[in-house]
């Protein structure tokens, strides 16, 4: 990996976890368990457009980390990997088939891959299963948050691309 | 319309139908809530029935603490017809935040805690989670 890259991959790493950190200290939006807004995906569904799925995976793998070391307790870590990775799996799928040119697509397909996973990891760990009367909630607010990162990502995708290392 | 166009308008139209259904099924759930006087609230962790309170023979409002098994609590609130997680020590508090349940809607769920509450109407099959709630 070439060291501009790499300096320019940490460089979306920290703006992740910063994002995150912001995030996760804002008031919960509705008092339901899962639902949050999800901004640090912004990051991950950047580079899907401008990299590639690998160096996309490496970012959100060191961000998750990074975030349930400096943050989390254990149990966070499994949810945001279970939603992460199957979140990230939507994504790129979904990048590759549409041609990376609709965003917001992509971003709400992940943000309900995303949900799924939560409750199927909050379903392994409480079991029981009348935590899947949250299902309907979590997959509508996938979408609605989905969309706004989306569009989030299409406008700094607007910006960045004037930038000289994206043009 | 080329491939590209299809498969995004395909996948829109996906999604609005989740959309659609999502809606409608809370809806629904909403509309046909077997509305009940007396409930009996349902309290889990780890997956095991940890207790059974029926609520229509309360009277007076009472507090109890439930340890979790990572060392932490919440301070559980029963009160005629309703139960409420009023006071705990997990990152989010978002079980706090819930508020008081008075219905079989949507259970109470503490998620750092492993902690559900459940209410279901009295008269309905208890739940066949626990074997040990079988009364012999």
């Amino acid at each position: 990996m070439h060291t501009r890259k790499l300096t320019i991959l940490a460089l979306f790493a920290t703006l992740a976890l910063a994002i995150y950190s912001v995030e996760s200290m804002l008031p919960p939006l509705v008092p339901l368990p899962g639902i949050k807004l999800g901004l640090a995906n912004i990051v991950t569904l950047l580079l899907l457009q401008l990299y590639d799925a690998r160096d996309a995976a490496l970012v959100l793998l060191a961000r998750i980390l990074l975030s349930s070391l400096l943050f989390g307790q254990a149990m966070s870590l499994l949810y945001s990997l279970c939603g992460g990775l199957l979140c990230f799996a939507a994504m790129t799928l979904a990048s590759r088939l549409l041609h990376r040119r609709f965003p917001e697509l992509t971003s709400i397909l992940g943000g309900i891959f995303h949900n799924v996973g939560q409750i199927m990891a909050a379903l392994l760990i409480t079991a029981v299963p009348a935590v899947l009367a949250y299902l309907p909630y979590l997959l509508i607010s996938g979408i609605v948050t989905g969309l706004f990162t989306g569009l989030c990502a299409r406008f700094a995708l607007h910006c960045l691309r004037r930038l000289p290392p994206f043009r | 319309m080329n491939t590209l166009t299809k498969r995004a308008w395909l996948l829109a139209g996906g999604i609005i139908v989740l959309l659609g259904s999502c809606v409608s099924i809370l809806w629904l759930r909403q509309g046909s809530l077997q509305s009940s006087d007396t409930y009996t609230a349902y309290i889990y962790q780890d997956g095991r029935l940890l207790q059974t309170i029926p609520l229509g023979p309360v009277a007076e409002a009472y507090r109890f603490t439930i340890a979790a098994t990572d060392g932490g609590y919440n301070s559980i609130e029963v009160s005629p017809g309703g139960i409420a997680i009023v006071e705990a020590d997990c990152p989010d508090r978002i079980c706090v935040l819930q508020g008081r349940l008075s219905d079989s809607l949507l259970p109470i769920i503490c998620l750092p805690h492993r902690l559900v509450i459940e209410l279901r109407p009295d008269g309905s099959a208890s739940p066949d989670a626990s074997p040990d709630a079988v009364a012999y």
